[in-house]
């Protein structure tokens, strides 16, 4: 029973850290049926930059936090100027697949070159004591991490549901002309998707960097298991995102500890293939009428 | 056939790579050379999914894996010989290449390259961790291969990886320029097309990743001979990455440009590695991309705009280089940009930017592919007469039919008798349900409700490639031509049915595919000389004019040998000669006892050609008879006019 | 109001717009009719910037907008109501309006009272005040288009372009659909109805130009074409021969 709160408690952590991962690849999928591959770098870049900015700079944790926020925007509004958009303007898939997929390469390799290929440790804002709670060790960091996650997707749900500007992107993700019609910008509203989602990762990589370690490789293998749960769940569905993030990261968890840490991402990339098998749009997603 | 100018280049190659042992002495540079074609065995195959299918696949290193470990596992643990493990590796890689497949069939793009991207992540987490087979993160020892019992030479070996990639050339030369790698690009360009001209898209899908993955078997046993060392951490993202680079830039659907890209990743790390040699290069490249700009601004090929950011970027490289004193940190950085470049700027890789880089300067205009213009036998007779028996007896029955997606009722409750050998018209305001009607009966939509039955059988639930084989061919309203294809390549592939010979026959050139190959090839040249193509042939389907492009999918969807034709507003978008010439051809294909369906919107070809018209509105049939009594009917009028 | 001098617009390669003149004066109401095919809504992608023109010129109050981004000549005041209603189909009906509003919002167009128009536009369109909170992908046909039609009155233009409104709607819907048009007309909203539906188009209408393969084959007041044989014949062919 004790295992099992711990398998549960640490895998909730775990899956919440892909779910917002994943939210991000759904943003900018909504919006322009394209996704950065190098999401993943994008998390990485966020979390050295906070290390940084703690360490070398001395800023307070949750100063760092709306700094490394910045950042994330910034990152993502460059990759889709250069990787993106030029790529939508000549219809070419290939182009934004490959173009991504060469940033997060140069992001990864920058970021060996400024902060060197070893991981380093994240200083946490909260005491590193784990707490037990029905027979499990907590960490607060991983509450954080819980909390930290949904308060962000929640966030942007309140954004896009409320405000106008954020109605104006559903406007977009649901129909690109008709959104034009009404006066929406959509290029800018791509734009700032791209922003939004690298700020949501850059958000992700400074909740997970305290309770694993910084380094230039850290971005890639959430990305793929992110990727992952934006299938799993379904690309349309934000509901779907956190299921998906929840059933990974148990999954993955009792994987760990069951058969062992080596063998821990393979039920996940596993359960992709089988979604993208028998339903590519995803357990939650809609399936789409071919229009011929 | 293989003409001597073709020959001549694998002829100078065979000599070459014949010759470089013999003159070079230094292991490495041997070494280097047997690399390279090694890396090109696997790009050719790596160019079936991304050239011709037109697929990003990261999990090529994985499968290059799987070879070399296939071969290092069955050495380590077995002891066999080279002659066991060439063709192991290549059939155990070519059943994961079938596995791989298997969760790519339903999906395209992004989805596509995530399948392969786990996949590749996948193998490589269990080639690491099952050390029980693979000796982990250890690795495996290879030595080198015997012959006749003594161990190979250098020499030895380099002989043997040469005539195997001569060999892989051949075979895969073949393979693309025969109908299989007309399958691929139709597949690319149009998958529902595709299907609905009896070339079955997940089939093809399949096949594509199992020679794909063959190949890259092979290359892998290969290398791992020639490494005589092999570890998990080779096979990893990134590598999957630089085959894909080196693919892109060499030059897609080109062997040569395998060649190249296999060149330029093999030497790359080796000139990052040396600054000095790279300082020399990237200044040479600099130099060599500016005056080429100037070449082609003075000729005004190009604006100064487009020539900007390649000059900025060789020139800013070239700077880069100097400023540092160590490149090989910024290795992955420099494969990066390199990746934006050639996505951006050099799309048809090398090869193909030196081609047109040297038509455009010397002043020819080539829009034409392939080879001379053939001529037309006009004894063939192109379509397949139906025969005039059984004229007037039922062909095709919909009973019943209802469409229903969530809350609207594409068509429902239809009923349509269509009888053989007449034109059957299908009218009706937008939205009335005409295109869903011609997709159901495709086998595109499965109807909700109801039936569909062909010469008696039930069409339902078969996929849309069984349909099209059993003799229903379709023209789109939206035209799905294969666009990157030639005319002539559009109508073999609607030709793909008369084929029966297998890959070992296309392989070895046996006679019976030389003659299906050759018999296609004269009927496909009738065929468009029936629709007056004949001359644009080897023009691409894209850059024909509109009006064309709808008479060659006719002429496509004929190549089927249909019993029922069902064409999809052909005449919009037409000029009145160019109708006028669409209805000489379709009363010739009646003659031949051929069923027409025919949705359209211009009256006047409705009136002058069909024999029966049935009017759709709402998704419900509200009229039928002759033309003229439609026409006058006062529900008709209503529907379109609102009188 | 709105000037279309020697359009030429088409798709890729297919050229569909052979050189058209419209001209839609102030406070008035134009029809464009014809039989499908003949580019009435490629007529109305060039005006309102979905695709771009490859000759000729668009004017809006004076300002050329042929070649001009959607967005940017939504902003000028031209609300269009495309083709298929395409409403926001997972967003409530009250959001669809707001949007329609949305260049009011950021300034672009001089706010006034959005939220005294909202409830005026549901009480101009009953059906929509009972389904306020509804998703718009839930409404009916009939009920969509009056959507499309008050998400465009939403933005106070200066003219409103309606693309086949009465495509796929039953015919006592229709009539809803024109009473309303009629309701805007007695308000002095100019508007350019492009419609399928010939008769009930030049009932409502001032003018007409008929579209027959990419070029107006006549133009008049609406009262004169509504009799005109070559109307029935740029249709349903026959009786004039062609």
């Amino acid at each position: 029973m004790d295992m099992l709160a711990q398998i549960l408690s640490s895998g909730i952590a775990v899956g919440m850290i892909y779910a917002v991962i994943a939210f991000g690849f759904q943003l900018t999928f909504a919006t322009s049926g394209t996704l950065n591959f190098g999401q993943g770098e994008a998390l990485m870049l966020g979390a050295l930059v906070g290390l940084t900015c703690v360490d070398t700079f001395g800023m307070n944790y949750w100063v760092m936090i709306p700094v490394v926020c910045i950042f994330g925007m910034l990152q993502g509004s460059f990759v889709e100027l250069i990787g993106v958009r030029p790529a939508i303007k000549i219809k070419s898939e290939f182009g934004w697949i490959m173009s991504t997929i060469a940033l997060g390469i140069i992001f990864k390799n920058v970021a060996e070159n400024i902060w060197g290929r070893d991981a380093l440790p994240f200083p946490s804002p909260l005491p590193m004591e784990p707490m037990n709670f029905l027979g499990a060790n907590i960490l607060p960091m991983e509450i954080l991490v819980v909390v930290g996650a949904l308060v962000m997707m929640l966030l942007v749900e309140f954004f896009n549901r409320k405000t106008i500007y954020g109605k104006a992107v559903v406007a977009t993700a649901n129909d690109r002309d008709a959104a034009g019609l009404m006066g929406i910008n959509t290029s800018m509203v791509i734009t700032f998707s791209y922003a939004l989602s690298s700020l949501t990762a850059a958000f992700a990589g400074v909740l997970i960097a305290p309770l694993t370690l910084t380094g230039a490789t850290m971005g890639g293998a959430l990305g793929l298991k992110a990727f992952a749960v934006a299938i799993i769940g379904g690309l349309s569905s934000g509901l779907g995102i956190i299921v998906g993030g929840l059933i990974l990261g148990i999954v993955e968890t009792a994987t760990g500890f069951y058969i062992s840490t080596g063998y821990k991402d393979v039920p996940g990339l596993i359960l992709l293939l089988l979604v993208l098998a028998y339903k590519p749009s995803g357990l939650f997603g809609k399936s789409a009428i071919k229009k011929v | 056939m293989m003409k001597l100018k073709s020959l001549l280049p694998i002829l100078i190659a065979i000599v070459g790579l014949f010759c470089l042992p013999l003159f070079i002495h230094n292991p490495y540079y041997i070494h280097l050379a047997e690399t390279i074609l090694i890396y090109t065995i696997l790009l050719f195959g790596l160019d079936i999914v991304v050239g011709y299918v037109g697929q990003v696949s990261l999990g090529h290193a994985a499968l290059f894996g799987i070879g070399s470990y296939t071969a290092g596992i069955l050495f380590f643990h077995f002891g066999l010989p080279i002659w066991v493990t060439i063709p192991a590796s290549i059939v155990v890689t070519a059943i994961f290449g079938g596995l791989l497949a298997l969760p790519a069939l339903k999906v395209i793009g992004p989805y596509l390259a995530m399948v392969t991207l786990a996949f590749g992540t996948i193998a490589q987490i269990l080639i690491n961790e099952m050390t029980w087979l693979t000796e982990g993160p250890l690795g495996i020892k290879l030595t080198r291969p015997e012959l006749m019992g003594v161990p190979m030479t250098k020499a030895e070996y380099f002989w043997m990886v040469s005539a195997i990639t001569i060999l892989a050339l051949i075979v895969i030369d073949r393979f693309v320029k025969s109908q299989m790698g007309r399958a691929f690009e139709a597949l690319r360009d149009s998958p529902i097309a595709c299907d609905c001209m009896g070339v079955s898209v997940y089939r093809f899908k399949v096949i594509a990743f199992v020679i794909s993955a063959a190949f890259a078997g092979l290359a892998g046993c290969l290398y791992a001979y020639s490494e005589q060392y092999i570890s998990p951490n080779t096979y990893n993202n990134e590598l999957a990455v630089l085959f894909l680079l080196g693919i892109i830039m060499g030059g897609r659907k080109s062997r040569l440009g395998a060649v190249i890209g296999a060149a330029i990743i093999v030497l790359l790390p080796k000139l990052l590695d040396d600054i000095f040699l790279f300082r020399i290069v990237a200044s040479i490249i600099a130099i060599v991309v500016v005056i080429g700009a100037a070449m082609a601004l003075s000729k005004k090929v190009t604006t100064p705009r487009r020539v900007a950011i390649p000059i900025a970027g060789v020139v800013g490289l070239a700077a880069f280089s100097f400023w540092l004193n160590s490149i090989s940190d910024w290795r992955l950085s420099i494969f990066g940009f390199m990746i934006l470049l050639v996505v951006y700027y050099l799309q048809n890789g090398i090869v193909g930017f030196a081609k047109s880089f040297y038509q455009s300067i010397a002043g020819k205009a080539k829009t034409t592919r392939g080879g001379d213009a053939e001529v037309v036998d006009d004894s063939i007779s192109f379509i397949s007469a139906v025969g005039n028996q059984n004229a007037g007896a039922e062909l095709l029955k919909v009973d019943s039919v209802l469409m229903q997606f969530g809350g609207l009722k594409a068509l429902n409750n239809v009923d349509l008798s269509i009888k053989r050998g007449t034109i059957h018209g299908l009218i009706g305001p937008n939205g009335s349900g005409k295109s869903t009607m011609m997709n159901v009966l495709t086998g595109i939509y499965v109807p909700t409700a109801g039936n569909v039955l062909y010469a008696g059988q039930s069409v339902v639930g078969r996929t849309s490639s069984d349909i099209a084989l059993s003799g229903i061919a379709r023209t789109f309203q939206n035209v799905q031509l294969f666009g990157e294809m030639t005319a002539i390549q559009n109508i073999l592939v609607g030709l793909h049915h008369t084929f029966k010979s297998n890959m070992v026959e296309i392989a070895l050139h046996l006679p019976r595919y030389k003659r299906e190959e050759a018999e296609a090839h004269a009927r496909a040249m009738a065929l468009l000389k029936f629709v007056g193509l004949d001359d644009l042939a080897n023009e691409e389907a894209r850059n024909l004019p509109y009006g064309k492009q709808r008479l060659l999918e006719i002429a496509r969807a004929l190549a089927l040998d249909p019993e029922l034709l069902l064409l999809d507003e052909p005449a919009a978008g037409l000029t009145a000669p160019d109708i006028q010439e669409l209805l000489r051809i379709i009363r010739k294909i009646r003659d031949n006892g051929i069923t027409f369906i025919l949705i359209e919107h211009h009256m006047d070809v409705v009136m002058s050609v069909c024999d029966t018209v049935s009017v759709l509105d709402f998704g419900q049939k509200i009229a039928e008879g002759k033309p003229a009594e439609v026409q006058a009917d006062e529900k008709v009028i209503h529907a379109y006019l609102g009188t | 109001m709105l000037s279309i001098k020697n359009l030429e617009a088409g798709y890729g390669k297919v050229k569909v717009l052979h050189g058209i003149n419209i001209d839609v004066p102030k406070g008035q109401v134009i029809t464009l009719i014809g039989s499908n095919g003949a580019g009435k809504t490629t007529t109305m992608r060039a005006i309102t910037g979905m695709i771009k023109p490859s000759a000729g010129e668009v004017t809006l109050g004076g300002e050329k907008i042929d070649g001009y981004d959607s967005h940017k000549i939504a902003r000028l005041g031209l609300a269009h109501s495309p083709e298929g209603r395409r409403v926001f189909t997972t967003m409530s009906v009250t959001d669809n309006l707001l949007l329609g509003a949305f260049p009011r919002f950021t300034g672009s167009r001089p706010k006034g009272d959005i939220k005294n128009d909202l409830e005026k536009s549901l009480e101009m369109f009953p059906r929509l005040k009972e389904r306020r909170n509804q998703l718009a992908g839930t409404l009916s046909g009939g009920e969509q288009q009056m959507l499309a039609m008050a998400r465009a009155v939403m933005l106070n233009p200066e003219i409103i372009l309606l693309d086949e409104p009465s495509m796929g709607l039953a015919p006592i819907l229709v009539e809803e659909v024109f009473k309303i048009i009629s309701n805007l007309k007695s308000q002095g909203v100019t508007m350019l109805l492009v419609e399928q539906f010939a008769a009930a188009a030049l009932n409502v209408a001032d003018y007409g130009y008929v579209l027959e393969n990419g070029k107006i084959a006549t133009h008049g007041p609406a009262s004169k074409l509504k009799d005109d044989p070559a109307v029935k014949a740029a249709y349903l062919g026959g009786a004039g021969g062609h």
